[in-house]
C-alpha cells in the first residue's frame, strides 16, 4: 500500500517524496517577481471585469466563475515563473561511504519465510554487482564494517559470518565516524536488526554524528514480532547462598504464539534437575513473573540452568533458556540472641537449627536480673559482661534476635550501635513478640523503633498491657512466594499447610507496617477486628529488619496436632535465620559487575573495605588475586575509587573459557583486613538471541536524529538515490523543474473544466 | 514421699512430740486440699476438674496426672499438691524474671493439652501405673520436645518400678547418670553435689535422710538420639517436701535451699535447652 501510494505521488509530482524533503523551492523566472504579480493582477482584474459583465442568474454564479478563472490564471502564473527544488546531490564518485554490516548471531535468526536476516546483506552487497552495491558504488566510494561487540573494517562482505556475541551499536556508529573523519563523508548506512544488548548510551553517538554532519540511513532486518517464541528474559538469582538454603528465583517470561499455554519450567544445578514445575504462559505482549523454588545442596560456584523445553515450531530456542552462577557456600554464620526473660521459645528456635550446619545460635538469656546464661558461646569470654557494649563485639555476628527486652536494658549507645548493627552493618534483625517486647517494652521514640518494620502502639496506650490474642496464621500474598514462608515442597502445598497450623498466641497488639515494609504473614482470630502482623520485613540502610510479634511459635513444634516426624517448626525457623544471614557482607566484599561474560571481555571489579567496626578505610592495600580455569594466577590492584569511601575498582580479562576465582584481600600499614572471593564465569554466551527481534523505532530514532531514513528491505531499492540528496560530503546543488509536474496540468485541467461545467449546469452557456 | 501409709504414723508421732504445729500450719496456709497423703488425693482429682488456667504466661508449673497403683484410696501423683507447687512458685518467681503462672497446673499425660506445658514435674513414680494412652502421650510429649522431672522415689523397688515404666514410655532409651558437670547444675545456680533431700518428719525430727534402700541421692537421665536431655530423675530424695514445707521452722533450711536451687536450675535448664 505504501509503495502504490509513493507510486501515485511520483507520477502527480514527478519526483519522489524525498526530494521534496532535501530540496528547496525557487522561482528561476527571468522578469522580476514584482513585474509578474503586477501582470496577474491585471489579468485577474479583467478576468474579474468580464465575469461581472457577463451573463448570469445570481451573483454568486459571477463569485465562482470569476473564482475559478482567477484560480486558472494564477495557476498559469505559477508556472510561467518557472518554480524548481534545488536540492543538493553528492558529486560521483567523490564521497565514501560507510557500510556497517551486523555480524552478531542474531543475523541467523532466520524470521523473514525462513530466511536468515543476514541473507538480504549477502544478496545486496556481497559481490559487486549485487543492485543495491552497485548502485551506491556508481555513486560513492565504499567503506564497509562489520561490527558486533567491537568494529572492524571488513575487505569481503562475503566473509560476514554473523558469529559475534553482542551488538553495540553505539560503538559501531563511533567507530565507523572516526575512521572516515578524514574524508568526504555521505553518511553511514546501518545494516542491521537493531538488537542491541550492550550498555552504551546512543545518545552522545547521535550527538556527535549530528554534530558532523553525518546522516545514517538504517535497514531494519528481521520481524518486529516472532509469530511463535518463548523467552526467559530476566532470572532474579542471589550472588551467593547458604549451602542447603531454599530459593526462590523469579523468573521473567514473554510469549507470543503460545498464549496461556502452560510449560515446563525447569531448574538444573550443574546438569542436575532439582526442580521442575509448570506454569502458565502470559498474554501476548505481556511479561509473566514466574517463581520456582528450589534447594542449594552442593558447595561452591554452581552454575543453575532455568529452562523450558522448545515448543512445537518456536523460531528462536536459545532464549528459553537463562544460566546464574550462585556461589553456595558452608560456613556457619553466628547469630546473637538475646533474650531478656527464660521462655520456651529460645529452647525451640535452638533446637529448631542445632541440625543447620550453616547457623550458629549464640544466646543470652537473663534470667534473673543482672544475671545471665550464655548458650553456645565460643569461649569463655563471649558475651561474659553480657549484652556487647562494642561494636567490635556486636559487629563480629550476623544477626540479631531479640526476644522478650524492654529497651531500657540498653544503654543509648547500645540501642544506637544495633540501629548501626542493620543500617551499616549491614546484618539483619529480628525483633519477636512477649511481653518485654515491641510497645510493651517501650521501644516508642528509640532508636530502633525506625529500624523495626511494624508501626508500635502509641505508649500510653493502657489497653496494650491486657492485650493477649490467639491467632491462626496465614501467609500474604508476597508470604506465598517468599522463601521465608515456604513450608512446603511446593508453593501450593505451603499455602495450604500454614492456616492448618496451631494457633500461636501473641500479647503485642501490632496491626499495621511501615510504609515500604512487606507482611509475609497475618494472624486471624475471631477477637480481633482487623488481622494482626505476624511477620514482617523491611530493608533498612544496608541490612534488613524483620518482627514476628508472637510469642510461642513453638507451639508448632510441640501441639498435639502436629507429628513428630512433622519438620514445619524447623523448616521455617531455618529458612527465617538463613533469610536473616542472607547477603550479609563481611568488612572485606568484593563484586564483579557482572558474574558471566565472554571471553575477552572486560569485567569491572569492586571491592568494598572497612574495618571490623565496618568505619570504611580508604587508604588500604587492595589486592586481587585472580586463578584462571587452567590454574594461573595473576594478581590485579584495586585503586580507591575517590569518589566513594572504602571502594577500591578494577578491571581484568578473562583470558580462557571457565570459571576465574577473584580472591580480594586487604591489609592496612601491614594490619590484614580481611578477605573475600568471587566468581566468574567466561562463556559463550547466547545473549544474542535475547530481545531479538527487529527494534524498528530505535532504528528509526537513529535516521531520523541524524537526517538519515529508515528502510526496510521492501523500502531498500531507493536508498543509492536518497542517499544521493544530501549535504554531508561534496556536493553540488541540482536544480529540478516543477513547472511540468503532472499535478499542475491536472489542477488547470480541473478548474477549467469546472468552469466550463459549471456554467453548463446553470444555462450559462 | 513414698510410704504415705507410714508417713501418716510418723505424722501422728510427730504431733505427739509436739511438731504437731507443722500440720496445723499446713492446713491453715492451704486449706483441706492442701497438705501430703490422702489429703493430696482428693485436693488433687478436684482441681484437675476444676482446672481453669488463664493463657498466655511464659511458664506453667505444670503436674504430671497419671494412674498409680496398689493403693485404691492414694492417687500418687497428688502427693505435696498443690502446697508445694505453689510454694515453689514464689520462690521461682522472686527468684528469676520467669513470667511463671502463680497456681498449680495439673495435667493428664494423656491429655492432648500436655503438649502446650514444655516443662511437667511427675513424683512418686514409684508407683505409677501407666494406662497405654498415658505411655503414648508421655512418649509424644517427650519426644516432640518436652521436659519432664521425676521427684521422690526411693529405693529399688520403687526403681524398679519406674524404670519399668519408662521402657514402655521410651523402649530403647536408657537411663544415664547426669555428672555434677552437667550444664544444668549451672544453668542458674551453681551447684556442687548432690544432696539427699529428706522428706518432712524425717528432716524435721533430724532422723536419717534415706527412705528405704535408698541410702544415696542420684541424678539421672534420659536423652534422645541427639543427646538431648528429656527426663531429669531425682531418685533418692524428695524435692517436692522441700519445697512444700520451705516455711517451716524445723525442716532444715540447706534441703530446703538446695531444693530450690535445682528446682530452679532444672527449669532454666529445660527452658533453654
Amino acid at each position: 500500500m505504501a509503495s502504490f501510494l509513493q507510486s501515485v505521488f511520483e507520477f502527480l509530482f514527478k519526483y519522489r517524496p524525498v526530494v521534496f524533503e532535501k530540496g528547496r523551492l525557487a522561482l528561476a523566472t527571468p522578469w522580476p517577481l514584482s513585474f509578474l504579480l503586477l501582470a496577474g493582477a491585471v489579468i485577474a482584474l479583467l478576468a474579474i471585469l468580464a465575469y461581472s459583465r457577463a451573463k448570469a442568474k445570481s451573483r454568486n454564479d459571477r463569485f465562482i466563475l470569476a473564482g475559478l478563472r482567477v484560480a486558472a490564471l494564477a495557476l498559469l502564473l505559477f508556472c510561467l515563473a518557472r518554480p524548481m527544488l534545488l536540492i543538493p546531490t553528492v558529486i560521483p564518485q567523490r564521497n565514501f561511504l560507510g557500510v556497517l554490516v551486523d555480524d552478531s548471531r542474531s543475523m541467523q535468526i532466520a524470521d523473514r519465510d525462513g530466511v536468515p536476516r543476514g541473507d538480504f546483506v549477502q544478496r545486496n552487497f556481497a559481490g559487486p554487482d549485487s543492485a543495491l552495491r552497485a548502485a551506491l558504488a556508481e555513486r560513492f566510494m565504499l567503506r564497509f564494517f562489520r561490527f558486533s561487540a567491537g568494529t572492524e573494517r571488513l575487505d569481503e562482505v562475503s566473509s560476514v559470518g554473523a558469529t559475534g556475541g553482542a551488538t553495540d551499536l553505539a560503538q559501531a556508529l563511533d567507530a565507523a565516524r572516526r575512521e572516515l573523519a578524514a574524508v568526504p563523508l555521505a553518511g553511514l548506512i546501518l545494516l542491521t536488526d537493531g538488537a542491541d544488548n550492550s550498555e552504551s548510551s546512543l545518545t552522545e553517538t547521535l550527538l556527535a554524528l549530528k554534530a558532523n554532519g553525518v546522516p545514517v540511513y538504517t535497514i531494519g532486518l528481521g520481524r518486529e514480532e516472532f509469530d511463535r517464541d518463548i523467552e526467559i528474559s530476566r532470572a532474579e538469582t542471589p550472588r551467593s547462598v547458604l549451602q542447603g538454603s531454599s530459593l526462590v528465583v523469579d523468573l521473567v517470561v514473554e510469549q507470543s504464539g503460545y498464549r496461556r499455554q502452560t510449560v515446563q519450567v525447569n531448574v538444573e544445578d550443574d546438569g542436575r534437575i532439582v526442580s521442575s514445575q509448570e506454569v502458565r504462559l502470559p498474554d501476548e505482549g505481556e511479561a509473566a513473573t514466574v517463581r520456582v523454588q528450589f534447594t542449594a545442596t552442593e558447595v561452591g560456584p554452581r552454575l543453575f540452568r532455568f529452562s523450558i523445553p522448545p515448543q512445537p515450531g518456536e523460531l528462536v530456542t536459545q532464549n528459553n533458556v537463562q544460566e546464574a552462577l550462585i556461589v553456595v557456600e558452608d560456613r556457619r554464620e553466628k547469630i546473637l540472641y538475646f533474650e531478656g526473660e527464660p521462655r520456651f521459645e529460645l529452647k525451640f528456635i535452638r533446637r529448631a537449627v542445632e541440625d543447620d550446619e550453616n547457623l550458629r545460635v549464640v544466646a543470652l538469656q537473663r534470667t534473673a536480673e543482672n544475671k545471665f546464661l550464655r548458650l553456645g558461646v565460643d569461649d569463655a569470654e563471649e558475651l561474659a559482661a553480657g549484652f556487647p557494649k562494642t561494636r567490635e563485639e556486636l559487629f563480629g555476628y550476623r544477626a540479631i534476635i531479640l526476644g522478650s527486652v524492654e529497651a531500657s536494658f540498653f544503654t543509648h549507645d547500645q540501642l544506637r550501635m544495633i540501629e548501626e548493627f542493620v543500617g551499616q552493618r549491614g546484618g539483619g534483625l529480628l525483633v519477636l513478640g512477649g511481653r518485654r517486647a515491641l510497645g510493651r517494652g517501650g521501644y516508642q521514640g528509640t532508636p530502633l523503633a525506625d529500624v523495626i518494620p511494624i508501626v508500635l502502639p502509641p505508649d500510653d496506650d493502657a489497653s496494650v498491657e491486657a492485650f493477649f490474642a490467639e491467632v491462626t496464621v496465614e501467609p500474604t500474598r508476597f508470604g506465598l512466594t517468599h522463601p521465608v514462608t515456604q513450608i512446603a515442597a511446593t508453593m501450593d502445598e505451603s499455602a495450604e499447610r500454614w492456616p492448618e497450623l496451631p494457633p500461636v498466641s501473641s500479647v503485642n497488639p501490632i496491626f499495621e507496617v511501615k510504609p515500604g515494609a512487606s507482611t509475609l504473614l497475618t494472624g486471624n482470630s475471631a477477637d480481633l477486628d482487623d488481622p494482626l502482623v505476624v511477620l514482617a520485613y523491611q530493608r533498612y540502610g544496608r541490612g534488613k529488619a524483620l518482627a514476628l510479634p508472637i510469642q510461642d511459635a513453638w507451639m508448632w513444634q510441640m501441639h498435639a496436632d502436629i507429628p513428630l516426624d512433622d519438620m514445619t517448626h524447623e523448616t521455617f525457623w531455618q529458612q527465617l535465620l538463613r533469610f536473616l544471614v542472607s547477603y550479609v557482607p563481611d568488612p572485606v566484599a568484593v563484586t564483579a559487575a557482572s558474574d558471566r561474560v565472554d571471553p575477552n571481555e572486560p569485567v569491572a571489579i569492586t571491592a568494598e573495605v572497612q574495618d571490623e567496626t565496618f568505619l570504611r578505610v580508604n587508604n588500604a592495600e587492595v589486592t586481587a588475586q585472580i586463578t584462571s580455569p587452567s590454574g594461573a594466577v595473576s594478581e590485579v590492584t584495586l585503586d580507591w575509587a575517590v569518589d566513594a569511601d572504602g571502594e577500591y575498582r578494577a578491571a581484568f580479562v578473562p583470558e580462557e573459557e571457565g570459571l576465574h576465582e577473584i580472591r580480594v584481600g586487604a591489609a592496612k600499614t601491614g594490619e590484614f583486613l580481611g578477605e573475600h572471593a568471587t566468581f566468574v564465569e567466561a562463556a559463550d554466551l547466547p545473549t544474542e538471541y535475547f530481545d531479538a527481534e527487529m527494534r524498528a523505532p530505535l532504528l528509526r530514532q537513529i535516521a531520523e536524529e541524524t537526517g538519515g531514513r529508515f528502510y526496510t528491505p521492501e523500502t531498500a531499492a531507493t536508498l543509492a538515490e536518497d542517499v544521493s540528496f544530501t549535504e554531508s560530503g561534496t556536493t553540488v546543488i541540482e536544480e529540478r523543474d516543477l513547472w511540468d509536474m503532472p499535478i499542475i496540468f491536472l489542477l488547470l485541467l480541473l478548474l477549467l473544466g469546472t468552469e466550463w461545467g459549471y456554467r453548463r449546469a446553470r444555462g450559462l452557456v | 514421699m513414698s510410704s504415705a501409709f507410714s508417713r501418716s504414723l510418723v505424722m501422728s508421732a510427730v504431733g505427739v512430740l509436739g511438731l504437731g504445729a507443722t500440720l496445723v500450719h499446713a492446713w491453715a496456709v492451704d486449706g483441706p486440699q492442701a497438705g501430703s497423703g490422702r489429703r493430696g488425693q482428693r485436693g488433687g482429682n478436684a482441681a484437675l476438674e476444676e482446672r481453669d488456667v488463664p493463657a498466655g504466661r511464659d511458664f506453667y508449673f505444670t503436674r504430671a496426672v497419671y494412674t498409680g497403683y496398689r493403693r485404691p484410696y492414694f492417687t500418687s501423683w497428688a502427693i505435696d499438691f498443690p502446697k508445694a507447687d505453689r510454694q515453689f512458685l514464689i520462690g521461682l518467681r522472686r527468684l528469676t524474671n520467669i513470667d511463671a503462672y502463680e497456681m498449680e497446673n495439673p495435667v493428664s499425660l494423656d491429655d492432648p493439652d500436655i503438649r502446650k506445658y514444655p516443662f511437667v514435674y511427675a513424683l512418686e513414680v514409684g508407683y505409677m501405673a501407666l494406662t497405654e494412652p498415658e505411655v503414648i502421650g508421655l512418649r509424644e510429649y517427650l519426644l516432640a520436645g518436652g521436659f519432664l522431672v521425676v521427684d521422690d522415689f526411693w529405693g529399688t523397688y520403687e526403681w524398679r518400678n519406674f524404670e519399668a515404666e519408662m521402657q514402655r514410655v521410651l523402649p530403647g532409651y536408657p537411663i544415664v547418670d547426669l555428672p555434677l558437670d552437667h550444664p544444668l547444675l549451672s544453668a542458674f545456680y551453681e551447684i556442687g553435689e548432690i544432696v539427699q533431700v529428706p522428706n518432712v518428719q524425717q528432716g524435721a525430727l533430724g532422723g536419717p535422710t534415706w527412705e528405704k534402700d535408698g541410702y544415696e541421692p542420684a541424678l539421672k537421665g534420659i536423652v534422645d538420639e541427639k543427646g538431648r536431655l528429656m527426663v531429669v530423675i531425682n531418685w533418692n530424695t524428695d524435692l517436692g517436701d522441700a519445697w512444700e514445707w520451705a516455711e517451716n521452722p524445723y525442716y532444715p533450711l540447706k534441703y530446703s535451699n538446695y531444693a530450690y536451687q535445682i528446682g530452679i536450675n532444672m527449669i532454666v535448664y529445660g527452658m533453654s535447652h
